[in-house]
């Protein structure tokens, strides 16, 4: 009995002290929710290796509670502006580099230099490629992490390259120009064209890198070095608008509805074989893939750095895209913040976006030390393409610039302006929104 | 004294007893508590935002770092692309109401005659307006679409056309289609307007017309039409003032492409606030637009007025 009532009163000590402890322990778990908002995160394959680096980061940081917000891409700005602009909004967001400047010219991100400082200054930074922090950079001040820096190529259908005879994608425009006439017939034997060379992309969404890089393949820019003026009465720029005019109404090798044509329409294009190129860079591989897995796209697509116009001597042949991680200027727990922003651009997460998603780091490390990444072929061709892409200009007016040109060459497609006064036209509104303070 | 009634039929103040009176005062202030509420909320929902965005377009509003000016109404008027967007406002809510009377109308005669399961197609004659205006101009989206739509696909099969039409690609056949998309969308509103308005005609007035020997068109233009013409003007004013401010349909179907062909001025304002962050200009393009908006209600707050009267 005095045994039986030993045991008792251990197990009652025993959780007397179970309780004690768990009470003592309360107050250490005590949690801090911070927000985190990305429109990968509405994405089927993004969004699963963000959560599953979100739920690595809650492991090794306990006291930290991560709320993972998807924002679709078309609403980002919409939403983020209005809660930043209410004192709201999620602690941590991604942007590409787009926006940014508008971002940092609002005061809407916080300034991160204190907690580079804090995490090694530029030992922190000394990873990233140098051109990878230039959007996130203004006056000495880090107000973003870089997380993927890609160059855009010409993704390209090996098998419709096969069928049609060409052994090799093209080198320049010309040469393009004439393999595109090749690639462009009728399937069924009908006479009925049905399938198409290639697309560009005129609707918003897609419309700054695609048409970006063939302007600056061209050997042209959207605006003179300096960002003060536009540079669209260059030859060069001319070439290039009456070009992708060309392919469109002379030649025929891009398919009806290409003013219509987004991102993601060029994508399902090139899924279900419409077309047999389109300008592209490495998520192109998973993401089209996707669209249509019968079409077996990571053996079938292949990347090749960007035609050029014969004869151009521009160092910068295409356009780079970057995403980045900011830290909300109204976030109540910036600390937090800060830890989830470094955990999501460190080099194991980096390796990770690249085995789910087939995208490149902005860190040289992972991009030059990381096996599977040295061993893709992809890989190496975007790699190597980003020492010859630069940025859209990083200016706040950028998105307006952007629309005119954008609403222009619409407008010469669609024959109510001519080609010259389209241009022209674009030329002066850029001019006239860079002169308006 | 006797009472005095004034030819509107009202007693003055002065003849009315002192206890009447007051009674009368003491429920006047008791209707003020009543409405008191709704009317705070009002101008909480209402007011707010429209003081915000007056003070916005002079560089008032809150967290503004620009100095006070009207530089962003002395832009619009030299801004091609404000007034080609005030044109195709303009044009885009002339061609969808006129259609919108057109349809309504047909449609709103077809429902008041006595026919079969008239109840049946009086839901059905609804369901478009009950389809959100952004879940509109997708659909249509992709039945205008220039390879996999169902428009080009039916005329294509049925030999009307030997080449897809790029419907949403060529500025006049862009604004001709979100115009019919609209149209189909927005009828039900007008037709059921018209048609609550047709189901108040007097019967005894069709009988005197008929044992007139007025035919049904004498009828329709002499019975029907007046007795509509409160009905028309509020439904006019009303569905003016709705497609004015349409943004989901346009922006769904064209996002106001191609060019700036089918851009209105809700989108024109969509885009500077959300896409510029041009909040100043985007406020004095809004504030414009309410200030079209109220001279078009004008019609409609004189009839409430004097109905209240």
């Amino acid at each position: 009995m005095n045994r039986s009532f030993s045991k008792v009163e251990a197990l009652a000590k025993l959780a007397l002290v179970a309780l004690l402890a768990g009470g003592l322990a309360l107050p250490a778990i005590a949690q801090t929710t911070i927000t985190y908002a990305d429109w990968q995160l509405a994405q089927e394959g993004w969004g699963k290796s963000l959560r599953a680096a979100i739920a690595e980061f809650e492991k090794d940081n306990p006291d930290i509670k991560v709320k993972a917000e998807p924002v679709p891409l078309a609403q980002r700005d919409v939403r983020f502006s209005t809660a930043i602009r209410a004192g709201e909004g999620p602690d941590v967001f991604a942007l590409d580099s787009n926006p940014v400047r508008q971002y940092i010219a609002e005061g809407w991100v916080r300034d991160l230099t204190p907690f580079v400082t804090a995490a090694g200054g530029r030992s922190f930074l000394a990873d990233f490629y140098p051109n990878s922090l230039l959007p996130v950079t203004v006056d000495g001040k880090t107000y973003g992490i870089p997380m993927n820096t890609v160059a855009m190529g010409l993704v390209y259908n090996k098998k419709l390259f096969d069928e049609a005879g060409i052994t090799a994608p093209p080198k320049t425009w010309e040469e393009f120009r004439e393999v595109s006439k090749k690639l462009t017939r009728s399937s069924t034997g009908t006479g009925t064209v049905d399938r198409w060379a290639f697309t560009i992309v005129l609707a918003p969404a897609g419309f700054d890198l695609r048409v970006s890089s063939i302007f600056r393949s061209f050997g042209g820019d959207f605006l003179t070095p300096d960002w003060k003026r536009s540079a669209l009465d260059s030859p060069e720029i001319k070439a290039a608008f009456n070009y992708i005019i060309d392919l469109i109404l002379v030649d025929k090798v891009i398919p009806p509805g290409v003013s219509q044509v987004d991102a993601n329409g060029a994508r399902r294009m090139l899924a279900n074989q419409q077309i047999a190129m389109k300008i592209g860079t490495t998520w192109s591989f998973p993401e089209v893939s996707a669209m249509n897995p019968q079409l077996d796209g990571w053996n079938v697509l292949k990347i090749a750095p960007l035609p050029v116009r014969a004869g151009s001597i521009s160092p910068v042949h295409t356009t780079l895209y970057q995403k980045s991680l900011f830290i909300n200027k109204n976030s109540k727990n910036p600390d937090a913040a800060w830890k989830l922003v470094k955990f999501l651009t460190d080099a194991p997460r980096m390796e990770r976006w690249w085995d789910d998603n087939a995208m490149l780091s902005s860190r040289r490390s992972v991009n030059e030390g990381y096996a599977k990444i040295k061993q893709s072929v992809p890989a190496s061709v975007v790699a190597s393409e980003i020492q010859y892409g630069a940025f859209l200009p990083l200016i706040p007016q950028w998105p307006q610039i952007l629309d005119a040109i954008r609403q222009n060459l619409q407008a010469a497609v669609a024959g109510t302006k001519t080609r010259d006064q389209a241009l022209a036209d674009a030329h002066n509104e850029v001019n006239a929104i860079l002169e308006r303070k | 004294m006797p009472l005095s009634a004034t030819p509107g039929g009202r007693l003055p103040v002065a003849a009315v007893p002192r206890d009447i009176g007051r009674a009368m005062i003491g429920e006047r202030h008791t209707a003020w508590w009543f409405v008191a509420p709704a009317s705070a909320a009002m101008v909480l929902i209402l007011g707010f935002p429209a003081i915000a965005a007056v003070l916005g377009s002079v560089n008032l509003g809150w967290g503004s770092a620009k100095p006070f000016g009207v530089a962003s109404y002395v832009r619009l008027w030299s801004d091609a692309e404000f007034l080609r967007t005030l044109l195709n406002t303009a044009i885009f809510v002339i061609s969808v109401v006129s259609l919108h009377f057109v349809l309504g109308m047909g449609v709103a005669l077809l429902l008041n005659l006595e026919i079969r399961l008239r109840w049946l197609f009086r839901v059905l004659a609804i369901l478009p307006w009950t389809m959100p205006d952004v879940i509109g101009g997708i659909i249509f989206r992709f039945m205008f679409d220039t390879l996999y739509g169902g428009i080009n696909a039916v005329a294509l099969a049925l030999g009307w056309i030997d080449q897809p039409i790029d419907w949403l690609g060529r500025p006049g056949l862009a604004l001709f289609s979100v115009i019919m998309a609209e149209a189909w969308r927005g009828y039900p509103y007008v037709m059921l307007i018209l048609l609550a308005g047709l189901q108040a005609i007097p019967r005894e007035q069709y009988e005197a017309s008929e044992m007139d020997g007025a035919g049904p068109w004498q009828t329709f233009i002499h019975v029907t039409l007046p007795n509509l013409k409160m009905m028309l003007i509020i439904a006019l004013v009303l569905d003016s003032v709705w497609e004015c401010r349409l943004f989901g349909m346009i922006f769904g179907m064209t996002g106001g492409g191609p060019g700036q062909s089918t851009q209105n001025l809700t989108l024109l304002v969509y885009k500077h606030y959300f896409q510029f962050f041009d909040t100043a200009y985007a406020s004095s393009i809004a504030v414009v637009l309410a200030a079209i908006l109220m001279v078009a209600a004008m019609p409609y707050l004189r009839i409430a007025i004097r109905r209240a009267e």
